[in-house]
């Protein structure tokens, strides 16, 4: 799973988010690192959605214009889950690694 | 208001580079999305900006890269995309084992020439090769960039794709090094074919591995790593026959064996074209699209015969137009099951990768 799906799918483990406030939330939770663009986002949805992990929650008006929110399936909890478990798992190993040498800097 | 369009409308003028039944899923929730991403609630300032902004190139950017991966489909996407993505990603090896054949007669030359240039891994170069004399380097760099690509279609075949894109782009460098430096000294015996091969078989795999994405299924190793040597054998075992019984002459030229080979491959795969078994019009696609590589660069190589060191010989002329007839007939062979393919295949399996 790529740096920009994790997100998203964390993004939506919450509750259902249109798709501007899901850019919201990824830029925030990678604090700052991911900043999605709208073709790059749509990008991401249409593969979640096509791999299951996402689906279309409501639409509301807003501005004349319709939003439409997407939430995680039941696969998508379960993927995202795993993935964090993953992660984490490789973080500890990092951390323990780390504090074994200390971190220190070439040169 | 000024009559000019405004900023949702620009928005939308580069979304209609999405195809079609993409842009009818999800384009009102992507401008929707993308307004609300400059709006800012205040009357005055969105009316200005709706008017007057328009979409950054990031933004544009993200559309055309999209774009380019919903064009050349992956697994899951509707079956004409499917079959473009599928003929441009075997065009894509295809042009990439012309390098890598390249590469192994380099290795050929290094295992059979008694003495080894300086750089050691590269062999002598013919007197005809060596631009300058006294600088060995732009010839060592067209072998070694050739010892790349061999490395770039096994990374390719073996679905390292961003290894074999990172490893594409410095060996076409090194290609383009050799040219440049070869065009600048004038020592370049045929420039426009040269550069026409540059720009065929080195810039457009690069930038056309942009269809090798997460959602391509990935490729039948086997029989693209055994295409390799056989290819070889196919091109140098007549070349070397020849060579052997003093009729060189006979042996075409770089875009002469280009169509030739092509041609005959036309040829070999018509009984299962016109049999319109599935999967074989992705296959006759392909064909086309190499047809059109190898015509591009037979004509460009009329350049060279136009001037310069060919001119005294106008039978080579006759022999490219030949060799251009005898392509596009074998080509006419398949072009109606390449049209099939883009309605007629079995649609592809949905195995999407997250992300």
């Amino acid at each position: 799973m790529t740096g920009q799906a994790f997100f998203v799918l964390t993004a939506l483990a919450d509750g259902p988010r249109h798709g501007y406030a899901i850019v919201g939330d990824v830029a925030e939770l990678s604090q700052g690192r991911v900043k999605l663009k709208i073709g790059s986002l749509y990008g991401v949805l249409g593969r979640l959605a096509g791999a299951g992990l996402i689906e279309p929650d409501r639409e509301e008006a807003h501005d004349g214009r319709l939003r439409r929110y997407y939430r995680l399936t039941r696969d998508g909890r379960k993927a995202l889950a795993e993935e964090a478990e993953l992660r984490a798992a490789t973080a500890s190993v990092v951390r323990a690694r780390l504090g074994r040498r200390g971190p220190q800097v070439a040169g | 208001m000024t009559g000019e369009p405004g900023l949702e409308q620009r928005y939308r003028r580069v979304l209609c580079l999405l195809p079609g039944y993409y842009r009818e899923q999800w384009e009102e929730d992507m401008v929707a999305a993308f307004l609300d991403s400059w709006l800012t609630g205040d009357p005055d300032t969105d009316e200005r900006v709706l008017e007057f902004c328009k979409p950054g190139w990031q933004e544009v950017a993200s559309v055309i890269l999209l774009a380019g991966r919903l064009y050349l489909g992956g697994a899951g996407a509707p079956r004409r995309y499917f079959a473009w993505g599928q003929a441009v990603r075997y065009t894509v090896l295809a042009l990439l084992m012309v390098h890598a054949v390249r590469g192994l007669d380099g290795l050929r030359l290094v295992f059979l020439a008694r003495g080894l240039h300086p750089v050691g891994i590269v062999p002598a170069p013919p007197a005809a090769m060596a631009p300058v004399p006294g600088i060995a380097w732009p010839v060592g760099a067209w072998y070694l960039a050739g010892y790349a690509w061999i490395v770039v279609f096994a990374a390719l075949v073996l679905g390292h794709y961003r290894a074999a894109r990172g490893l594409a782009a410095m060996a076409a460098a090194l290609d383009l090094a050799w040219l440049a430096q070869g065009q600048l000294t004038g020592a370049l015996l045929s420039p426009y074919g040269s550069w026409a091969f540059w720009m065929l078989h080195d810039l457009v795999p690069v930038l056309a591995m942009a269809a090798f994405h997460r959602d391509a299924p990935p490729v039948a190793r086997w029989p693209w790593l055994l295409a390799l040597p056989a290819t070889y054998l196919l091109v140098a075992v007549p070349e070397l026959a020849a060579t052997a019984t003093g009729h060189q002459a006979w042996v075409p030229d770089l875009p002469g064996q280009s169509c030739i080979l092509v041609a005959v491959l036309c040829v070999a795969h018509t009984p299962r074209a016109l049999s319109g078994r599935a999967g074989t019009g992705v296959w006759s696609l392909t064909l086309v699209l190499l047809a059109a590589a190898a015509a591009a660069y037979r004509i460009a190589s009329f350049g060279d015969y136009l001037q310069g060191h060919y001119l005294q010989d106008p039978h080579l002329i006759n022999v490219g137009l030949a060799e251009l007839l005898i392509l596009v007939a074998a080509v006419a062979l398949v072009a109606p099951s390449a049209a099939r393919a883009q309605t007629a295949m079995p649609a592809a399996p949905l195995h999407p990768q997250p992300g």
